[in-house]
């Protein structure tokens, strides 16, 4: 049974009312003016302390007794077939415990990529397994490869894929195939691209009657992760039983893919436990084969075994965000609607197709859309999911487009935008990014000085109001102690505070009171920290938790005391009769008959709410210098949407990390294959760049607090959306400052001076 | 395969530690895997990423390249000595309070390299920070707390709040302490 009430939705000074339909035991959202001690405010961290002491234990700190080393042989071949291994003269040397090959674990004698896992060696020491590893010898048979998305497509390019696969599948229109990766069913195909010309033609007719019409191809570079701590595990049998310390952005992930029995270790019972994890970005979803390797060479030997990637793995091996190659096009009618739009555009995320796509159709309303996707396939290491997967690099080339449509029609960018933009909370967040950029400042422009700065906008979109599938278990103690556990990871977004904020704010307690756990599969259920929904699925069960455990405590109190329970609150320590303390929480508990007050509370169903999405909007300034090439990035401005916010120190930290991480992102990183050998060149952190310190731009952060209404905590996570918008703002402040476009990251200072080199043999046409 | 051993003395944190460690283990794996201080932290190997930072003799040094059989009688210094008795060094505290730490894993290195900083300079500006913590990267938290962090940290040392009020942080009506009342 459900039940229907009226709440408030909404921001700033501006609410409504919403009749919403509230699960079955669960309790409304928080309201505006709801009397909030905790929610809201900047709590510091509950294992701040453990973190600046250096007594966090990260996977890689673990040490159970008896640890042995395992190390992994990988494929110094691009694309090869192993025939065979001979793993006898490893397995002979003393110190080696355990071997494991590819091709008996994974059922899978082929190499796809250099640095394809081949081998597993677990012995005393690293330095044994090394020499292990160097000795077992591999008979490959060797292929041709394709390293980049161009040679990939090129005509007559070696076929990357298993048996027949072409190197390039449409992914989206996906074909309609008679069984999952079998023949296309051609009827349906035959129809599919009849429906595919179709839709070409309508968009072809918009561009026709369009005021201003734009095109452009643009490219974006394969990302890193790039954890500092990086992928691996640490694990331990107990007979058929497997205790394994991961360094995991799914705990629950990780044990069913250890415990499956259709996977290779197929373990009866799996605790997985990850209290730290040293940053995941989507690439920690799986244990990997690495997870796989390590858990197996600890059963074949008997002992503990960790298995921690070094740099070159993990920069290799352990996940990727695709690039891409877009070619878009739009149409403006003159008052600055968009009509039409088409894209076509590709992606390689490695040996597979999945996960190729751009996001370059979203957040605007962008009139007709013609859209198709390519997947590339190319050996390379795989992709994982990255950050905001697929955003970052199609808001690169639409945002680009936004503003070529703008000044087709001469309109100013943010108001071009906003014409095309119905979002409830991003347009109130325009004119805030305007302003806080200095926008409307005067600025040296145009490339003919020797310094020139441009302002550029971009905007985001996510979904992140959290799901079922999360219980959050409450237990409040006879002495007073209250727990509050989940076995979700809280990899370094706060997860861990927020749960005990919620909780504690329900029980009146100050923060410190409450214990909390976190990263342990024995704890109840929790969700990956994927889509940025962790928050937004575990608050609500913990605030539930917490509720439900109050008016337990309070039935005690009432019966106890003789006191009519619609009178008792508890608040600030105490229980409160008509709102004055009258008993300490402590004194409380000792009413208790029982010892423990134990609630297991789930999410429930998310509610209609005042938005499904959660919106941004960044502004950057950038400086040029036109003789070096070099680009600074001076000031970034995000305004971001969390729903409630619960904790804004934390929430601040989310979003000057994916800014960050989005600067480099336009300016820095890439990874670099060499087409010869078919291998990555800059494996490591020195060639590959990370943003340091010394480049990293002011970064002013509008949070906005948003009483979405979609759970009892109102709250959506921000993880992802930050990272969104930061390169296309950047390269749209480029373009401002220079004049000219640059259509392709990373921004190196080359491809400005080549820009500028372009315009400048343009202006001398013109000239003549 | 025999790996030939060494046996010594190493100075950490103020106390002896007899260590016995294969001859090429570097200064990281000694601490951590001998000396059983793991609060130093792998990232790299190749001396790129900066979570492996140690004092020795007061200096920040990478000890990810740093050879275990060198060190012996120098001073090596790790975030676990970080602490004054049961306190926090001001540094921890300034990164604690201000969230300078996210996911927390290059954070050691990071107060070991901002300790010899000031050692060496007690009221860095923001330019000295950035140059001491340039070999220190952070992929979560776009480094603006951590410097901030940094040069609060160092006021609280020099007993200098006055010119470096500290950063404003929005801790919201905190609740105050419980005073019993029963009735």
């Amino acid at each position: 049974m459900t039940e229907e009430m009226k709440i408030k939705v909404g921001f700033g000074d501006t609410f409504r009312e919403l009749t919403v339909r509230i699960p079955d035991g669960d309790i409304p959202p928080y309201q505006p003016g709801d009397p909030l001690d905790l929610v809201g405010t900047s709590e510091i961290r509950l294992d701040a302390v453990a973190k600046v002491t250096g007594t966090a234990e990260f996977t890689y700190d673990r040490q159970p007794k008896g640890l042995i080393y395992g190390k992994i042989l990988r494929s110094p071949h691009a694309n090869a077939n192993i025939r065979s291994i001979d793993v006898s003269q490893a397995r002979a040397l003393e110190g080696v415990r355990a071997v494991l090959t590819t091709p008996d674990v994974f059922e899978d004698s082929t190499a796809r990529y250099a640095g394809a896992e081949i081998a597993a060696v677990a012995a005393d020491s690293e330095a044994i397994a090394d020499e292990a590893v160097r000795m077992i010898e591999v008979d490959y048979e060797v292929l041709p490869f394709c390293v980049t998305i161009d040679d990939s497509m090129a005509e007559g390019a070696p076929k990357v894929g298993r048996g027949n696969q072409e190197n390039v599948d449409r992914v989206s229109p996906r074909a309609r195939r008679r069984r999952r990766g079998g023949e296309i069913n051609a009827d349906a195909e035959a129809s599919m691209v009849a429906r595919m010309k179709e839709r070409e033609k309508t968009v072809d007719k918009l561009f026709a009657k369009s005021k201003g019409v734009v095109e452009g191809e643009f490219r974006t570079q394969v990302q890193t992760h790039a954890p500092l701590e990086t992928h691996g595990v640490v694990c331990d049998w107990d007979g058929k039983n497997l205790l394994c310390y991961g360094s995991s952005q799914a705990t629950f992930g990780f044990k069913r893919e250890l415990g499956s029995s259709r996977g290779p270790v197929g373990a009866k019972d799996v605790r997985v436990i990850c209290e730290y994890v040293g940053g995941g970005f989507g690439s920690k979803f799986s244990a990997g084969r690495e997870g796989v390797l390590g858990a197996m060479l600890a059963r074949e030997a008997g002992k503990p075994v960790r298995l921690m990637l070094d740099r070159k793995e993990e920069q290799t091996s352990a996940g990727n965000r695709p690039d891409s190659l877009q070619k878009l096009k739009m149409g403006v009618a003159a008052d600055g609607t968009i009509l039409a739009y088409r894209v076509r555009s590709w992606g390689t995320p490695g040996t597979g197709t999945g996960g190729a796509g751009a996001h370059n159709d979203g957040i605007y309303n962008l009139g007709e859309i013609d859209k198709v996707e390519y997947g590339v396939r190319t050996n390379c290491g795989g992709a994982r999911a990255h950050r905001a997967p697929g955003w970052p690099q199609g808001v690169f080339a639409l945002e680009q487009m936004m503003d070529m449509g703008a000044q087709s029609v001469g309109l100013d960018p943010i108001e071009f935008r906003k014409r095309n933009d119905d979002h409830p909370i991003r347009t109130a967040q325009y004119d805030i990014a305007r302003e806080k950029i200095g926008w409307d400042r005067p600025r040296v422009r145009g490339g003919a000085a020797t310094v020139c700065r441009g302002v550029g906008v971009a905007s985001n979109l996510w979904f992140s109001a959290g799901g079922r599938g999360t219980q959050v278990m409450v237990r409040v103690h006879k002495d007073g102690q209250v727990e509050v556990r989940n076995g979700a990871q809280d990899i370094g977004t706060g997860t861990r505070t927020v749960m005990g904020m919620v909780a504690a704010e329900e029980l009146g307690l100050p923060l410190a009171r409450v214990r909390t756990f976190i990263g342990d599969t024995r704890d109840p259920q929790g969700p990956g920290s994927g889509g940025s929904t962790t928050i937004g699925s575990i608050t609500p069960a913990a605030r539930l938790a917490g509720y439900v455990a109050k008016q337990r405590l309070l039935e005690v109190v009432a019966a106890r005391k003789n006191w009519p329970i619609d009178q008792l609150g508890l608040r600030r320590g105490h229980v409160t009769r008509s709102g004055d303390p009258v008993l300490s929480f402590d004194a409380a508990c000792q009413l208790m008959e029982e010892d423990v007050i134990e609630v297991l509370e789930s999410r429930k169903a998310n509610y209609a709410g005042f938005s499904d999405t959660n919106a941004g909007v960044q502004c950057a300034e950038v400086e040029v210098d036109t003789e070096t090439g070099e680009v600074r990035v001076i000031k970034v401005v995000a305004v971001a949407d969390a729903g409630k916010l619960i904790n804004p120190m934390l929430a601040e930290s989310q979003v000057r990390g994916g800014v960050s991480q989005g600067v480099g992102y336009a300016l820095l990183e890439r990874r670099i294959m060499d087409s010869q050998e078919g291998r990555m060149v800059n494996p490591n952190l020195e060639m590959y760049k990370l943003l340091g310190a010394v480049d990293c731009p002011e970064i002013e952060v509008v949070l906005f607090d948003v009483y979405n209404g979609k759970s009892n905590t109102s709250v959506m996570g921000l993880g992802e959306p930050p990272i969104v918008a930061t390169a296309a703002a950047v390269a749209n402040a480029v373009s401002d400052a220079i004049g000219v476009r640059i259509t392709e990251i990373p921004i190196t200072p080359r491809k400005v001076l080549e820009a500028l080199g372009r315009k400048g043999s343009d202006t001398g046409k013109k000239g003549e | 395969m025999k790996e030939q051993r060494h046996t010594c003395t190493l100075r950490v944190n103020g106390e002896d530690a007899a260590v016995v460690f294969a001859v090429h283990h570097t200064l990281l794996e000694v601490l951590r895997e001998e000396v059983g201080l793991t609060g130093t932290k792998h990232g790299c190997e190749l001396g790129e990423c900066g979570t492996c930072t140690v004092l020795i003799d007061g200096k920040a040094v990478l000890s990810c390249l740093e050879l275990a059989v060198e060190c012996e009688g120098r001073e090596i210094e790790t975030v676990e000595g970080l602490m004054i008795g049961n306190e926090l060094h001001p540094l921890q505290s300034a990164f604690a309070d201000l969230g300078a730490a996210q996911c927390g894993y290059c954070t050691p290195g990071i107060l070991m390299a901002a300790k010899g900083l000031l050692a060496e300079n007690p009221s860095p500006s923001r330019d000295h920070v950035i140059e001491a913590l340039g070999g220190n990267l952070c992929r979560c938290t776009g480094y603006h707390k951590i410097l901030e962090a940094v040069e609060w940290g160092a006021a609280i040392l020099r007993g200098d709040l006055a010119s470096r009020p500290p950063p404003e942080v929005f801790h919201g009506d905190r609740i105050p302490g419980e005073e019993v009342v029963d009735a």
